[in-house]
């Protein structure tokens, strides 16, 4: 107990705030977001499209372009603030302090550049050694992901590797400095099922040994389930329930979690699937009060007000006015 | 006599090849021919589609799933085989008005497949006017009724496509397949790029016209919690090949086939938490050179060296069971 309150926690983002300023109106993308991360922990950032989830993760590596925005809140990382840090600085800690995975590793990798040139270039950014004694690490590198024969593959352009070769890449470029914190954002929704296997344990592996915080963000519930420590689950901007992976899974307190959960097919049950009625709402017409309430079947009076964040056991909250677990745990 | 099935195919096979270009038809004049670039997309695949049944095609990128739903669908013709409608084969049947109506297919992404400049009743209500389905004054009528079984708002009949959101979309290509009365829906990937709970209307959609409309459905994903959810049967390929097929409950309860099991462990479920994945290992190889013997032998655990000379057949092995692998040989 008394270690966590000396060292800070990997990451922690408190109330943040990304607003898009554009000619239809502004759009609050991330809405009061607050995230705590420790060192080793792998936290599960789920939602549906356009619930801000990859936006929260842009906002944390201060990768937010105009007409977009970071409006408010805190981005510690280690204890050092991000937000309204200059260039610079951030520059020096993204890649080595921070890294992050994307869904498509042809976007993060440069075509036209073999493996060794772009690894070595992103070794050489925040270390200094020689090219010989960055290209034995970077070689190494590619061993410890998985990658057989790794002298030729970095001989390789990367659309002469697999997609799940380029992926192993983009996570062994992304851990090449040892970071406290790793944002992945849907790394394995464009892989084939046997090979996501593969770089869900690649991954899980890695951050455990290291003590490397990862941040997960996916649509799948699934593959957070069998990964992650923490889930947050986002709607329309804003974190609605957290917890962990068990609590929020087994006993979901928010009605949209569990529409969520009861989305996914069972095996071995056949029936109708309880379906969430009705979409995400857009965010320039966002319901006034609770985001969810349109969809939820057991919206009342109340939900007109905006529910706020509140406890509802040992470390799980939620944002629901009405929420499905007994209160009683957290007093 | 009993009716023949709705569908049946035998000996399936679909060979992409490149033609010759200038450079290669040179080469050839001079004799020094290049050995042509073939993908076997699909090979030697034969199945039968009931009336009335779901039957599901799951595989990861490249194993030909979708190369055999459009043959079915008549978007592709195979390069060898035949597919029979009704006991008549598609190509005979290719002639007759309305005959390609039967089987109408639901793309993955419906945004690419809806003509963009084309307001929604206009796009569910061409197919059945140019096929005269139904007579000119009641067409409105007839679009409306599809809409409302679809689940689309009446008021966005004047909207473009571009104005709804992806679940939307799905319901408006799902109508304008429904439209020509088909008797089979080729879905491929059709839920797949939906959010989970947008993906879950799609879903009870598909199983509710089943219901209602008697429909038959070839069901292609790659996600197998959906495919168990929704199919009778199910096919499993690999690299192009029915490695596995039966029953959907039996071959997910008891996976026969090496890779079966292995597509079966690596699905990520809600129930399996903190996993310690133990993934197959290695990438597909690439359908332009296939492995020898066994296409699966150079990631399978069990590979002997029979695997790796001689292609096993699909053979029983039990009653409506397939199971394409030597291993069976050795316990009968």
């Amino acid at each position: 107990m008394t270690r966590a309150v000396d060292t800070p926690p990997a990451l922690a983002v408190e109330d943040l705030r990304t607003a898009f300023f554009t000619d239809a109106g502004r759009l609050d993308v991330v809405d009061g977001v607050s995230l705590t991360l420790r060192r080793g922990e792998i936290l599960g950032l789920v939602g549906e499209s356009g619930s801000g989830k990859t936006m929260t993760g842009f906002s944390i590596t201060g990768l937010i372009e105009p007409p977009g925005r970071i409006v408010g809140g805190s981005v510690k990382l280690a204890g050092e603030e991000l937000v309204g840090a200059d260039r610079a600085r951030l520059r020096a800690l993204r890649g080595r302090r921070i890294a992050m995975v994307f869904q498509d590793p042809m976007m993060t990798l440069n075509p036209v550049l073999r493996i060794e040139t772009q690894m070595t270039d992103a070794l050489l950014a925040h270390a200094s050694m020689s090219r010989a004694a960055a290209r034995a690490k970077v070689r190494d590198a590619l061993a410890e992901v998985g990658i057989a024969a790794p002298d030729e593959r970095l001989r390789a352009y990367p659309h002469e590797l697999s997609g799940g070769m380029r992926q192993r890449v983009a996570i062994a470029i992304a851990l090449l400095h040892e970071p406290d914190v790793v944002i992945a954002d849907e790394p394995t929704t464009a892989l084939d099922v046997t090979i996501q296997g593969q770089i869900l344990a690649l991954v899980q592996r890695l951050c455990r040994e290291r003590g490397t915080g990862l941040v997960w963000i996916t649509h799948d519930l699934a593959v957070v389930a069998g990964i992650a420590d923490r889930i947050a689950v986002m709607y329309a901007g804003r974190i609605v329930e957290e917890g962990p992976v068990d609590d929020v899974l087994d006993r979901p307190a928010h009605p949209y979690t569990r529409g969520l959960i009861a989305s996914v097919p069972v095996p071995g049950r056949r029936e109708r699937l309880p379906q969430v009625p009705g979409r995400m709402p857009s965010l320039l017409e966002l319901p006034p009060g609770c985001a969810f309430a349109p969809r939820c079947a057991q919206a009342a009076e109340a939900c007109r007000a905006r529910p706020d964040l509140l406890p509802v056991g040992p470390a799980r909250a939620a944002r629901c006015h009405f929420p499905l677990v007994e209160t009683e745990a957290a007093r | 006599m009993k009716p023949p099935p709705l569908i049946e195919a035998h000996g399936l096979s679909k060979v992409f090849g490149e033609g010759q270009d200038l450079v290669g038809r040179m080469l050839s004049r001079f004799g020094l021919e290049r050995p042509p670039r073939r993908v076997h997309a699909v090979e030697e695949v034969s199945l039968t589609i009931r009336e009335g049944e779901v039957v599901g095609v799951v595989g990861e990128s490249g194993c030909g799933k979708s190369t055999l739903g459009r043959m079915i669908a008549d978007i592709l013709q195979p390069t060898t085989g035949e597919i029979l409608h009704r006991g008549r084969p598609l190509g005979a049947r290719r002639r007759e008005k309305g005959a390609g109506l039967a089987v109408q297919m639901i793309f993955q992404d419906p945004f690419s497949s809806l003509n963009p400049r084309k307001r929604v009743g206009a796009l569910i209500g061409e197919a059945p006017k140019v096929h005269g389905i139904v007579a000119r004054e009641d067409l409105d009528d007839y679009v409306e009724s599809l809409m409302e079984r679809c689940g689309i708002d009446l008021a966005y009949k004047g909207r473009f496509a571009h104005q709804f959101s992806g679940g939307q979309r799905q319901r408006i290509g799902i109508a304008r397949a429904l439209a020509v009365k088909p008797e089979l829906l080729v879905c491929d990937e059709a839920v797949s790029a939906l959010d989970v709970s947008i993906q879950a209307q799609i879903v009870n959609l598909f199983m509710d016209l089943r219901e209602e409309l008697g429909l038959t459905y070839l069901f292609i994903s790659h996600d197998l919690g959906v495919v168990e959810h929704v199919c009778d049967r199910v096919l499993v390929m690999y690299l192009g090949r029915i490695v596995e097929s039966g029953p959907a409950a039996e071959i997910f309860r008891a996976p026969n086939h090496p890779y079966t099991k292995a597509l079966l462990a690596g699905v990520p479920r809600i129930e399996r938490r903190r996993t310690a994945y133990e993934p197959i290992e290695g990438d597909m190889p690439s359908p332009l050179a296939p492995p020898p013997g066994c296409r699966f032998h150079p990631r399978c655990p069990f590979a002997t060296a029979r695997c790796r000379e001689e292609t096993p057949a699909l053979r029983e092995i039990a009653p409506g069971r397939l199971s394409a692998c030597h291993l069976n040989d050795a316990t009968a």
